[in-house]
């Protein structure tokens, strides 16, 4: 039996009403992860202030460890980012519906991982008080920042990215904030008012909005692929071992993808628990998202071999030494558990059963995203720990400061995430209406036909079926 | 205005290492460093800690690997040859080698083109330089510095290091540098200024050997030899020739084994500006 | 002087609103073009538009045009900025290096792309707007509302065209 992605019965009437609840009485599990964030925003506030007032040193960085958690966190925060905003542009370019009970909240995940990224190239930087000096701004001593450099690009790529998902984000939302404001009262109205820009649903707001959505995807799928092309050029543009690899760029994609399609599922399966979202965010449609994620996952996986594949056969005997050590090194536990986290965890997604219990995906979304982490970690790391010169080879951990940064991250980054999944809504309302529209249309046209070849063939079919309004 | 100045220094503005660069090169300072001569004292790091200003981190923070030495003498160890030999000399070789290892001033510097705010550039005295005003901290010099001879002040070190009267004691020819700031050797630049400075005073040209630097002064068996390439007399042009090692290329073709000239990882294409010359040894290790 | 009315009918199906539309776009009253009709509805949807006829959407035009000043901008706001700081030769690198020249103009593109897409949205669709009186919190529920500007003549024939096609409420406000 062909199980449906959403139940196409379901009246708008009852999707709005539905959508409007979550935004105001959510489970106890809510606030209790509410105060855990802000709880672990307060740590990585304490250690940055620590870490401002005495110096990086703090942070366990030496020479030739000059980057480490900082770096790692922020390729990690931007990937998860590449999923909500990629995928949703390219599932709508392709007409595949039942994107949209899902898309809203990965596309606000994208935009607050972008934003918890953003801080971290900020708190890694010795001296964070000149950082506009990045900007290419008109200064009277006619400086400018080095467009060669790949962090100058980095800057462009995250600031044209962080603006391009937040409105195509907002530009989604306009329709539903338009419903919100129908519905609220106090703050909520003037606060709704406000954001849905005088909506009224004509046919002329309709035309262009479509329009819009259209382009907007349409740019978002090339500069999500350019964004973390540039940030793997982070490295790929250096001469390091084990940095200066040409597959980079769709490495880091593949790898981007994955971790935001774990993300995903992470915070399905949450939102779903947490505003009773059952009957939209489906166990359907985790279906289909446990199945993208595990394509994601085979690319990752063929293309991390290819690395491996590349660096042994290849003549760079740094990269291959820093390769044995990777397997074989200090650092070594980390490497494995990342490829088996990365590699073989995966394949519980194509496992129906597993597919379809919920607190199982969650777990595995988890163990996708440690890997994740673990990947970026390993990239930035052992190559700094072992370069071309043996003098300044060194093994190095890192210390509690960063720890408490990298782990405040998270708690932002939900903090965020979930002050918006109640302020704004987290389904997209006017699309599952939609979606429920067409769905319903398709399959009483199909039952048509059906009804129509029984009538000719048998002669006792009883007329048209049921074709029932909104 | 500048759309002009585009249209009229393209072709200028597009030329690479390969063809000279845009620069018109005043000097290119370099150095030559005899191993066989060095006998690891460490003279020349002490020097460039009372010449440059340099932070003492203390034993802690050395054993984490924060120091701040511009200059450092690196110490490898062969295997020894003389365990399995029945006779054993006076002073037998354990197989130690020293190698002084300061800023190479890549004339192809991985360090330049990474940084966020061009806070390192290449001078027309062929000198990688650091601005420490402009510098962020981003610290991907460092990272891309196959050497790793790029110091990163990970402290504020003035009251630690510098205590009452210590302070005394610094260079007032350059700064102290405050936390978050890259630092390197810079080849005593503050000397070069100042017999750059006489000379022009004087109108005439820097001589070789008029002034050096610390490390080359400080170094007892005249292991360092500093100069300036474009110079054809100087002491540092001939040791270059004679040795046969070129400036521009990733792989010195020589023959001939008395040419001990070498520079360390001219295959990654840096161009790096000191000479080595290798270590004569007698027990063939 | 006769006056002119604004009439809104909501309906509570897309069949029902284009059979209305389709009614007067056939002319059934004389004098009501269907270009003069607005349409209000909760989700989008295409194929009802079909029936008011062609609209242009001027978006691409623009997004077009926002694009290509960000690559001539962006190259040139670049390569001046690199003319002018000559300090920049570094790395045996020249002053002005096409390779990471294009990574930026790219994202210039984009970045200029999003943005003029954007703000001719804002400016082309209508919005910031007061509502007017007929706007029914309906339609962004569940219903479908037609809304046309009509003289005294054409108001009874409409409404009972509306009527016809059981539309759920009719709405009218004088203007002038």
């Amino acid at each position: 039996m062909i199980e449906k992605d959403i139940d196409e019965q379901i009246k708008w009437a009852k999707i709005n009403a539905d959508v409007l609840r979550s935004m105001e009485n959510p489970r106890r599990a809510y606030w209790i992860t509410f105060f855990i964030c802000i709880a672990m925003m307060a740590c990585a506030v304490t250690a940055e202030i620590y870490q401002y007032n005495t110096g990086m040193g703090v942070t366990n960085l030496n020479n030739p460890h000059m980057w480490d958690m900082y770096i790692a966190s922020f390729v990690f925060w931007i990937g998860m980012s590449h999923s909500g905003t990629l995928l949703s542009a390219i599932l709508h370019i392709i007409h595949a519906d039942w994107r949209k009970p899902i898309y809203r909240f990965a596309e606000a995940m994208t935009t607050f991982s972008l934003m918890t990224a953003g801080f971290f190239p900020m708190i890694h930087l010795g001296r964070v008080w000149n950082l506009y000096w990045v900007l290419p701004y008109v200064s009277d001593r006619g400086a400018w920042p080095n467009f060669r450099s790949p962090l100058v690009w980095d800057a462009f790529a995250i600031s044209t990215y962080l603006s391009a998902s937040m409105l195509f984000l907002f530009i989604g939302m306009i329709p539903d904030l338009a419903i919100c404001r129908d519905n609220a009262r106090g703050w909520r109205r003037k606060l709704y008012t406000v954001l849905s820009l005088g909506w009224i649903g004509s046919d002329r707001q309709w035309r262009n909005f479509r329009k819009t959505y259209l382009l907007m995807a349409c740019f978002l799928i090339p500069l999500a692929v350019s964004v973390h092309s540039i940030v793997s050029s982070d490295f790929a543009m250096s001469i390091m071992p084990g940095w200066h690899v040409t597959s980079f760029p769709p490495y880091f994609v593949a790898g981007a993808l994955y971790s935001g399609c774990a993300a995903i599922i992470t915070l399905f399966v949450m939102l779903r628990y947490y505003f009773r979202f059952e009957e939209y965010m489906t166990v359907a449609i985790m279906e289909k998202t446990a199945k993208l994620t595990f394509a994601i996952a085979m690319v990752w996986t063929y293309l991390n071999l290819i690395e491996f594949a590349s660096t042994w056969y290849g003549h760079d005997i740094y990269a291959k030494e820093l390769l044995i050590a990777k397997a074989v090194g200090p650092y070594s536990w980390i490497f494995w558990t990342m490829l088996f986290c990365g590699m073989v965890v995966p394949f519980a997604l194509a496992v129906e059963k597993f597919r379809r219990h919920m607190p199982t995906m969650f777990v595995v979304s988890l163990l996708l995203n440690l890997s994740m982490y673990f990947e970026r970690w390993m990239i930035v790391a052992p190559t700094l720990s072992m370069s071309h010169d043996p003098h300044q080879w060194d093994i190095m951990w890192p210390s509690i400061v960063q720890w408490a940064i990298v782990f405040g991250s998270f708690g932002w980054f939900g903090l965020l995430f979930l002050v918006f999944v109640k302020v704004f809504p987290s389904v997209s309302m006017y699309e599952v209406k939609e979606m429920v529209f067409h769905r319903r249309r398709l399959i009483n046209e199909d039952a048509a036909k059906v009804y129509s070849r029984r009538a000719r063939d048998r002669k006792d079919a009883t007329g048209e079926p049921e074709l029932e309004g909104a | 205005m500048s759309l002009q100045n585009i249209m009229e220094n393209w072709s200028n503005y597009r030329r690479g290492a390969e063809e000279g660069g845009h620069h018109k090169y005043e000097h290119r300072w370099g150095m030559a460093i005899n191993l066989d001569l060095c006998i690891g004292c460490n003279a020349c790091s002490t020097a460039c800690y009372a010449e440059n200003n340099l932070a003492v981190v203390g034993k802690s923070r050395f054993a984490k690997g924060q120091a701040m030495h511009w200059l450092r003498v690196e110490r490898y160890w062969d295997e020894s040859q003389n365990k399995s030999s029945s006779v054993t000399p006076d002073y037998p070789e354990e197989g130690a080698s020293f190698l002084p290892m300061m800023c190479q001033q890549c004339n192809s510097a991985t360090c330049e083109p990474v940084c966020p705010v061009a806070a390192t550039y290449h001078t027309p005295d062929g000198l990688n330089a650091q601005v420490y005003n402009r510098c962020i901290g981003s610290r991907y010099c460092s990272n891309n510095c196959p050497y790793r001879n790029r110091y990163f002040n990970f402290f504020s070190y003035y009251e630690s290091s510098w205590p009452e009267p210590l302070n005394l004691q610094l260079n007032p020819d350059l700064t102290v540098r405050d936390k978050g700031v890259m630092e390197k050797c810079t080849f005593c630049v503050q000397r070069i200024r100042a017999a750059k400075d006489k000379a022009k005073m004087a109108d005439r040209k820097v001589q070789d050997g008029e002034f050096t630097t610390a490390c080359a002064q400080a170094c007892p068996t005249g292991a360092i030899v500093f100069g300036d390439r474009l110079d054809e007399t100087s002491k540092v042009a001939k040791l270059w020739q004679q040795h046969e090692v070129k400036l521009g290329v990733y792989k010195q073709h020589k023959q001939n084994p008395e040419k001990r000239g070498y520079r360390i990882f001219e295959e990654l294409n840096v161009d790096p500006s000191v000479m080595y010359l290798e270590r004569v040894r007698d027990t063939g290790i | 002087m006769s006056k002119n009315y604004r009439i809104k009918a909501l309906f509570s199906d897309f069949d029902e609103a284009f059979g209305a539309l389709s009614d007067i776009r056939h002319s059934k009253i004389p004098g009501i073009s269907i270009d003069d009709v607005k349409l209000a509805s909760p989700i989008e949807h295409p194929e009802i538009e079909e029936v008011l006829g062609d609209r242009t959407v001027h978006i691409p035009k623009l997004t077009l045009a926002g694009a290509t000043f960000g690559v001539v901008f962006g190259f040139l706001f670049l390569a001046s900025a690199q003319a002018s700081f000559l300090v920049q030769p570094q790395g045996g690198k020249p002053v002005i290096p096409l390779p990471s020249n294009f990574v930026l103009v790219y994202e210039m593109l984009i970045f200029f792309g999003v943005w003029t897409t954007f703000f001719s949205f804002l400016f082309l669709s209508g919005l910031f707007r007061k509502r007017s009186n007929l706007y029914s919190e309906k339609v962004s529920l569940d219903q479908i509302g037609v809304i046309i500007e009509v003289n005294e003549q054409q108001r009874d024939p409409l409404k009972d065209l509306f009527k016809k096609h059981q539309s759920l409420e009719i709405r009218e406000e004088e203007i002038r």
